[in-house]
């Protein structure tokens, strides 16, 4: 009876903090407890070429990677990098994991209903790529083949929907996609026109071709909904550092181009 | 924390969840049949009078047991696509089942072939019985009987840890709730749906394997006995 007892009490004492506690975190403000905690985590997805991945010393690094350090640099607060894959990015918002996401995450509107975006901050053109000698126009011309694609992009959803009947080969992160593709156990790919060249250096024979656009995204900052302050501080932020080349400069470093001039009012 | 779970989104999702579910079941049974052939064998060369057959089937099992599944996998599936030769995804993710789970199987087996005491089989060989009469009636049987829960175990484990081979895109049950859950943004949902699927099949696979061992033993469904 004690023992029951005792865990009665113990469950209740329990839901009791959990209950206390709820409120609190629901109502807490993002960016006042970055400041407090002169820390931000921004979510990044390691093992996308150029935006973020390992460099030679092992040390993160890529457009998104540097964009981060930058933003905390100027928010006045120390950085910590929370490296997730591509799957992981929404839910990773959606649970407070980190406080911001920039990990080359396009903004749609299926995302818009669980996540808030910020103004598009980069952009990023998706292809599908194949060898010289296979025939590709168009995604009907993808029936019946073997297709390489990084899950829970929109690559993903866009071969999904319009190349019915396609074998897509769904990999976890760009870095098991590459790969997949420098082996040969895939030769077409959904990807980005940065990762082609990232995997052409390793695919010296028959290297893959863009084969047709898919379509142009535009790349948010993602965080949990209702942080409006936060949002309007890293709209801010992006305005402030598109229109002073700051961003222009970090971006064009990695991807020998430049973003788009309508880019934050899109 | 504030959560509203929402399975009804989920619903939509069913027949991906099945067609998950059907294709893990598929490679469970495919590489346990097959992983059993070679745990037995392995064991059987373990044991054997040839040390380079010994030294060969220890090596493997070694570098098996003291590897990552997931490495194996990696190594196997980018391994054997550099050497030229493209498997299917469905027969490499097997394949990396069987390779890793043999391995474990192999110890098991070996450690219920142990148990057989030297005076029993120097007994068969005595009553003139043949080489492969002696090591499936007098030592395999009442090895694999005394060593069935473990080898059992190490199957559903198998199939629990057959989700990382939806890192080489196979599409089992992990890699359709990865799917799912990055289109439904449901994701806690979709988990716990997941999970529950794997505890289900995870019965389903103990229960099959009841079954089998009664077949299989039947000193031990008559007496009920352990051996």
């Amino acid at each position: 009876m004690r023992i029951r007892k005792l865990l009665a009490a113990t469950v209740t004492a329990v839901t009791a903090l959990w209950l206390a506690a709820a409120p609190v975190a629901a109502k807490a403000d993002v960016l006042d407890d970055v400041m407090k905690a002169k820390k931000i985590r921004i979510a990044v997805a390691m093992g996308i070429p150029l935006f973020a991945f390992v460099d030679k010393n092992v040390k993160a690094t890529g457009s998104d990677v540097e964009t981060a350090r930058m933003l905390a640099k100027d928010m006045g607060v120390e950085l910590e990098l929370v490296e997730i894959t591509n799957a992981a990015r929404v839910p990773t918002v959606q649970t407070r994991k980190a406080d911001l996401l920039i990990a080359t995450l396009a903004i749609t509107p299926e995302r818009k209903k669980v996540i808030d975006f910020s103004v598009p901050y980069a952009t990023l053109d998706i292809i599908v790529a194949a060898p010289a000698d296979i025939a590709i126009k168009g995604y009907e011309d993808l029936v019946g083949k073997k297709i390489g694609l990084t899950r829970a992009t929109v690559n993903d959803s866009l071969v999904t929907k319009n190349a019915k009947g396609a074998e897509i080969l769904r990999f976890e992160d760009d870095a098991t996609l590459i790969t997949a593709l420098v082996s040969g156990q895939v030769d077409i790919v959904s990807s980005q026109t940065t990762a082609i060249a990232a995997i052409n250096e390793r695919r010296t024979q028959s290297p893959l071709k863009v084969k047709f656009t898919q379509q142009e995204l535009n790349l948010g900052m993602a965080m949990a909904q209702g942080e409006d302050r936060l949002r309007e501080w890293v709209n801010k932020w992006i305005k402030t550092n598109v229109d002073n080349g700051r961003l222009n400069a970090v971006f064009s470093s990695f991807h020998d181009r430049d973003l788009p001039a309508d880019l934050t009012s899109r | 924390m504030k959560y509203t779970f929402d399975f009804a989104s989920l619903q939509e999702y069913w027949p991906e969840f099945l067609r998950g579910a059907l294709m893990t079941l598929e490679m469970t049974a495919i590489a346990t049949v097959l992983g059993m052939v070679i745990g037995v064998l392995c064991a059987i060369g373990r044991r054997g009078k040839r040390p380079w057959l010994a030294a060969l089937c220890g090596a493997y099992v070694e570098v098996v047991r003291n590897t990552p599944y997931l490495i194996q996998i990696f190594f196997i599936f980018f391994g054997l696509a550099s050497a030229g030769l493209k498997l299917p995804i469905f027969a490499a993710a097997i394949l990396t089942m069987v390779f890793n789970v043999g391995a474990y199987t192999a110890e098991i087996v070996r450690a219920g072939m142990d148990t057989i005491h030297p005076g029993q089989i120097e007994a068969a060989e005595a009553l003139g019985l043949s080489v492969p009469q002696i090591y499936w009636d007098v030592i395999l049987r009442p090895a694999l009987e005394r060593v069935y829960p473990s080898l059992t175990g190490q199957f559903v484990l198998m199939m629990l840890s057959s989700s990382v081979t939806s890192q080489i895109s196979a599409e089992e049950l992990t890699g359709v709730a990865n799917s799912v859950q990055s289109e439904s943004f449901r994701s806690f949902e979709t988990f716990i749906v997941v999970a529950v699927l794997y505890f289900l099949m995870a019965m389903l696979l103990k229960f099959a394997f009841f079954l089998v061992g009664q077949a299989m033993f039947p000193r031990r469904r008559r007496l009920g006995t352990p051996l």
